[in-house]
């Protein structure tokens, strides 16, 4: 067959389109980014430099903001800058109410790959306590997440500067 | 509308061919090259979903990030190199449409085209990979190769995957496979079944167009798993099925010129087993020494309901073998395989070639072809002997009312070239060329057609290779 070539290049481009098209037109969050849930409204506050979280970008609601629901001042919440650790990238939103942090939220996680993306769910929850605990970015890295723990400290030291805390 | 005049004689008829009136033989049904066509563009279409799945599951700042254009390069290659060892299983599993308009052996040329390629893509995913995460790591490569093999799920199976995959790969680089027994290459070649299995699961695991798509690993496993499917479905359960059907067995082996013999085959509803003039099967004699390995021989006749006939010369092990083979024999077959058939034929009238035991498949291709078809029919050997089944060629060929030219002598005396082959074969314009026999002989043939100006799709070889 002489045309046979030119029938994988027609299959191949169509193929491409194809997905590509289905990607454009999915709702977003459903077939963006690893690990991607659908953008939460909350993302607004400051935006962080080059890299910006894009429309679809997950925004992981806090986990929890420990027991600060109604203090008098009114929480002041930051974001911090979004950090490229190599496996992946995160931005971290520190909550501060009466000049204490009260609580971190990772509005974006983003991991090349699922081994990556298990272990920064393990670690958050740790690196978290460990700043409330703190109260301040000034933290150990959690062994075996030495690069999550980096990007976890510096994100938080960046809310923190904005919030011209400490 | 194939019953012959020329039968060869079973071996209870000697000459007196009392055999009972032709029962209606099963004719093959003809290819489809629409189906062809279709899987054609469905393979290219995989191919551009899978490139666009790795493009479309990177960001921009995941492509800005430290290592990620490296990672990216390694997603792409991955992604890339394991599709196409997808095609390449599919190319060898026997799958009958596709396998009827490019034949086995077509499918085994592209195969080995295409082979180097999966492995390089895999090998250059494997050096990305690493060489990205190291870079994002900010680690040496040989440290990140460690962190990987050792931390990352299934990358270690995976790895040892990649490893065979290439050891395998180098056994079969032409120059070094020529070196080793045909048997002992294809049963290590089996363990790419094996690579691959290993390989798959860190696709679904890590793979970042995978994680958190649930839908496309889905797609992935099924795809791999229908493969496997294919493979076992086509390479294994209708050969057990046809060779349990029909039980073939050796009744007669005959001498039918230097070192070549003829076996006489019977077998139960043959009228059933819809082969093609031309074809061929692979075939496992269940004797010692013989039962672990298949061969393929053309049929040297179109099945004769109870008898099957093949033609042998003796130039391997094998088929030396089989001119002492006892009677009672029984077969397994995988097949009928081949395109060498009269459905490949685009032109009006049919010049058919061939060299030596390439006489097989052109016995039983001529046998196909309608009366009144007119074919020519160039023999070449080097001795008056070697011309094997001279006989039935001729009286084929007068009963189709065509012309045969039997080219006996060295290859200057009797070559067939750009001068020869014209003058012998007048109306070249309005023919198909059928060309059968060894490798060099069949190069030599096609390369002068191609000179004398008939189109690839008029040209039709099947090429005897150790």
């Amino acid at each position: 067959m002489k045309r046979a070539p030119w029938l994988v290049v027609a299959g191949a481009v169509a193929g491409f389109l194809g997905v590509a098209g289905l990607h454009k037109t999915a709702p977003p969050g459903t077939l963006a980014s690893p690990g991607t849930r659908p953008a939460s409204h909350a993302s607004r506050t400051a935006q962080p430099g080059r890299a910006r979280p894009e429309g679809t970008a997950a925004a992981t609601p806090a986990p929890s903001t420990t027991g600060s629901a109604a203090a008098p001042a009114g929480p002041v919440t930051a974001l911090g800058a979004m950090e490229n650790y190599g496996y992946g990238q995160l931005a971290t939103r520190v909550s501060i109410t009466g000049g204490r942090i009260t609580g971190i939220a990772v509005p974006v996680l983003r991991t090349a790959e699922q081994y990556s993306q298990q272990l920064a769910v393990q670690v958050i929850p740790t690196l978290r306590s460990e700043v409330l605990a703190a109260q301040s970015a000034r933290i150990n890295a959690v062994s075996g997440a030495t690069y999550t723990s980096q990007a976890y400290a510096l994100s938080v030291q960046a809310a923190l500067d904005k919030a011209h805390f400490g | 509308m194939s019953a012959s005049p020329v039968a060869f004689e079973g071996p209870d008829s000697p000459s007196t061919r009392k055999r009972k009136p032709a029962r209606h033989v099963r004719a093959a049904a003809p290819p489809r090259p629409a189906l062809a066509r279709a899987s054609l563009v469905l393979a290219g279409g995989g191919l551009g979903a899978v490139s666009a799945l790795t493009v479309t599951g990177e960001s921009a700042s995941q492509l800005a990030a430290r290592g990620g254009v490296l990672t990216f390069a390694g997603s792409l290659t991955g992604m890339a190199g394991s599709y196409l060892a997808l095609i390449m299983v599919l190319l060898v599993s026997r799958i009958p449409f596709v396998e009827r308009v490019a034949g086995l052996d077509g499918l085994i040329r592209l195969h080995r085209l295409i082979a180097p390629w999966p492995i390089t893509l895999l090998l250059a995913h494997a050096l990305f990979i690493t060489a990205g995460y190291a870079e994002a790591a900010r680690t040496g490569a040989w440290h990140e190769a460690g962190t990987l093999l050792t931390g990352y799920p299934d990358v270690l199976t995976a790895t040892l995957g990649l490893g065979v995959m290439a050891a395998i790969g180098l056994i079969s680089v032409r120059a070094v496979r020529r070196r080793l027994p045909r048997e002992t290459w294809w049963l290590i070649h089996l363990g790419m079944y094996l690579a691959l299995a290993i390989s798959f699961a860190h696709i679904i695991v890590l793979g970042p167009a995978f994680v958190g798509h649930p839908l496309t690993q889905l797609v992935w496993s099924l795809a791999w798993a229908g493969t496997a499917g294919l493979v076992l479905l086509y390479r294994v359960g209708l050969p057990v099925v046809r060779s349990v059907r029909h039980r073939l067995r050796v009744v007669e082996v005959r001498p039918e010129g230097p070192g070549v013999v003829s076996l006489i085959c019977t077998g139960r509803r043959l009228d059933r087993l819809a082969v093609s003039g031309g074809q061929f099967f692979c075939w496992r004699f269940l004797a010692r020494g013989m039962w672990w390995q298949a061969h393929p021989y053309s049929l040297s006749a179109l099945p004769q309901p109870p008898y099957l006939r093949l033609t042998v010369k003796a130039v391997g092990d094998h088929s030396s073998a089989l001119a002492s083979i006892r009677p009672g024999t029984k077969i397994a077959i995988e097949g009928p395989y081949g395109a060498f058939t009269r459905y490949a034929q685009r032109r009006p009238r049919a010049l058919l070639v061939a060299a030596g035991i390439g006489v097989t498949a052109l016995r039983s291709l001529l046998e196909d072809l309608p009366r009144g078809s007119a074919p020519v029919v160039l023999l070449r050997a080097s001795r008056p002997a070697d011309l094997v089944l001279g006989k039935e060629v001729r009286e084929l060929v007068r009963h189709r009312r065509g012309t045969i030219h039997e080219l006996v002598g060295s290859r200057e005396e009797a070559a067939i070239d750009e001068v020869s082959l014209p003058r012998l074969v007048p109306d070249l314009d309005h023919r198909d060329l059928y060309v059968c026999g060894p490798e060099g002989f069949v190069i030599s043939i096609v390369g002068t057609a191609r000179n004398l100006g008939i189109p690839d799709e008029a040209i039709h070889h099947e090429a005897f290779a150790l």
